[in-house]
């Protein structure tokens, strides 16, 4: 008996710590903003490992310089930031300096967490501390030497990074400034998108005009009409953002995840916000360059592949099919500088994402068994120079690293 | 009066159905299984068809492969409008699929009883395809040794080999070992048939040959770009599962 009264204590003790609704009622409104600052920021893109508990710890990340682990970012205090005060918090957010004077990676996008209010940052620290501690220690840096001393960021910071809140441009709309703040603060878009420096900072007079990592492609999202978003309308991006796929295209990859995560959850008017700024920015020439002649032997091999391998469902002339079979012709990602999310496609295949206003998941079988490195180099040559496309050759030894 | 009415199970039989029904329930692989989310689906995932490529017999002696390669250039044999059986790789396929699941009857339900059947109901006896051939092609030779001039059904004049196969066709020829003759016929026509019509992947059909003879544009599975073309020649050449020589850089 005394046995069950115990165990009956206990459970109680633990249904009301960690929960939101144990909180002064005047909190509730701050946690359930900061839960929402926490989709806006998608905290949990790097902080959750998938099937974990949330933001207990992440999965590696390879960076260029080695690996770094995201840290466990629950109330647990041996293990996560159970021990931080808000105002640790702040720091790092603002500054990139962690719990007791620890310097951040810049993995970890303060550089442009910094922007953000200090209001959404207090927000977010609510929702923080209401979230389930998991014990799970996680020993983040993975990196080797010299990058694994922490206090070379105190140089990094000097030259790469600006600390400061977000500054609306009062010459533009109130709908482009939430726009331009939630896309350069906390939704951190250019840590995937923008070019980086060989010291992997974002280079900011490139912002957003494409980039490299992890083996895949973050295109240019600018709103350039030819290699970036210029062609799609705004209710083109918002349902791109909101459901995964629009009449162009469909996510692929780590955009998938981020919009299973984060933009498929925000709200409509902050999407329509972030695309009336993206198609205000600029980037990369609007020339288009000239296409491959349709006679040069690759292109005319990668016309037989593609007609016999792909055109069952991208169809004869590249226009896919609405919602199911991303279009080629006329598609940004398929003409981006770099083909490594187009390789990474014909090899692996690709399925959609699953969000609440699209459900059907379609997918791309793998080809890479059926085709050789050339002829993933042909037909991906092929799709880039046709139907009025324009983009550089690929190379079989750009498929090879990729196998 | 009599009343029937059914037994109650005693205690005893309800516990042992009770633990049977449980354990019949919970023994075996789970064939079911509920999704939610999205549909499974993984990288790279693919069940990539394997190319038969000549070269060496798996199945056949070389005997065998003589009768073999001499039925099919009879029963397709090379004209202006294709290649032989030989060339197009049919005893090829044959002696892959002799050694495969087809050979030994591994898909299909092959226990008695034995009654001879229809010819609507297929074939009724007990030997595997494998069996038929090895039995069937000994016995082949073995009448020709008896009936012309003590050659093998391979040695005979081309003449002589039609006229062979036509009495097997027709049940006119008895063979040793209880082979009957019209259905070792039917046999081998249908199998050579199938290597010549079948996807090059499997041996047969080289270069596709068939499918060029015919017109038929192969592995494809969307013609919406042509559905509305009528009276108009399908531009496109056939296509292999496995690919095509149109898809190298020329």
């Amino acid at each position: 008996m005394k046995k069950i009264v115990f165990s009956v204590i206990l459970a109680v003790a633990a249904l009301s710590s960690g929960s939101a609704f144990s909180q002064a009622p005047d909190q509730a409104d701050e946690i359930i903003r900061g839960r929402y600052q926490a989709i806006l920021a998608d905290c949990g893109a790097c902080h959750t490992a998938p099937g974990a508990k949330p933001l207990s710890g992440g999965r590696p990340l390879e960076t260029p310089f080695g690996q770094l682990i995201p840290p466990n970012i629950t109330p647990d205090k041996a293990t996560g930031i159970g021990n931080w005060t808000e105002q640790d918090f702040r720091r790092a957010m603002k500054i990139g300096i962690g719990h007791d004077g620890k310097r951040l990676y810049p993995a970890m996008p303060y550089p442009a967490y910094t922007k953000m209010s200090d209001q959404d940052i207090g927000n977010l620290w609510s929702y923080l501390r209401t979230v389930e501690p998991v014990f799970n220690p996680v020993e983040s840096n993975q990196l080797p030497f010299p990058f694994n001393i922490r206090l070379s960021m105190l140089g990094w910071n000097t030259i790469n990074f600006e600390e400061g809140t977000f500054k609306p441009d009062p010459s533009k709309s109130s709908e482009w400034n939430r726009g331009a703040y939630i896309v350069q603060g906390p939704g951190h878009c250019g840590t995937c998108h923008s070019p980086k420096t060989f010291l992997g900072a974002d280079k900011t007079d490139e912002a957003l005009q494409g980039a490299s990592l992890q083996g895949w492609y973050a295109p240019n999202i600018t709103g350039n009409p030819h290699i970036g978003i210029g062609s799609w309308n705004e209710d083109e991006i918002v349902q791109y953002l909101k459901t995964g796929a629009n009449a162009h295209t469909i996510a692929s990859g780590p955009m998938a995840e981020a919009i299973q995560a984060s933009t498929s959850l925000m709200t409509d008017e902050d999407l329509k916000a972030i695309a009336t700024y993206l198609k205000s920015t600029e980037g990369g020439s609007a020339e288009k360059p000239q296409p491959l002649a349709a006679s040069d032997p690759h292109m005319t091999a990668g016309a037989a592949i593609y007609h016999d391998t792909c055109s069952a469902c991208h169809g004869g002339e590249g226009k896919g099919a609405r919602q199911l079979f991303p279009a080629l012709a006329g598609s940004p990602l398929v003409q981006q500088p770099s083909a490594e999310t187009l390789v990474r496609l014909v090899l692996n295949g690709s399925q959609a994402v699953a969000t609440p206003e699209a459900r059907t998941t379609p997918s791309m079988p793998s080809l890479g068994w059926r085709l050789s490195d050339q002829q993933v180099a042909d037909v991906l040559t092929y799709i880039r120079n046709s139907w009025g496309n324009a983009a550089p050759a690929v190379q079989p030894s750009d498929i090879a690293g990729q196998r | 009066m009599e009343t029937h009415c059914l037994k109650r199970p005693t205690r005893r039989q309800f516990l042992s159905s009770v633990a049977f029904t449980v354990l019949a329930a919970s023994s075996g692989p789970v064939l079911a299984r509920s999704i939610s989310g999205s549909l499974p689906w993984e990288a790279r995932s693919a069940d990539p068809p394997i190319q038969v490529r000549p070269g060496g017999w798996l199945f056949f002696t070389p005997e065998e492969v003589s009768t073999m390669e001499a039925v099919a250039d009879r029963l397709i044999p090379a004209d202006e409008l294709s290649i032989g059986g030989k060339d197009a790789g049919c005893v090829v396929y044959l002696d892959r699929q002799l050694v495969g699941s087809y050979g030994a009857s591994s898909r299909l339900y092959t226990r008695g009883p034995f009654m001879p059947g229809l010819p609507t109901q297929g074939y009724q006896a007990p030997d595997t395809p494998a069996q038929r051939y090895r039995t069937g092609l000994a016995a082949l030779n073995a009448w020709t040794r008896d009936n012309k001039g003590g050659k093998r059904f391979f040695e005979l004049s081309p003449d002589d080999q039609d006229a062979t196969l036509r009495d097997l066709e027709a049940g006119k020829i008895t063979l040793a070992d209880n082979v009957d003759a019209k259905s070792f016929f039917n046999l081998m026509l249908s199998n050579v048939m199938e290597g010549f019509f079948a996807d090059p992947i499997y041996g047969g059909n080289k270069d596709m040959a068939s499918w060029k003879m015919l017109g038929f544009p192969g592995a494809r599975y969307d013609y919406r770009d042509h559905v509305t073309k009528h009276n108009q020649p399908y531009p496109l050449p056939p296509v292999s599962i496995a690919g095509s020589t149109e898809w190298m850089t020329r």
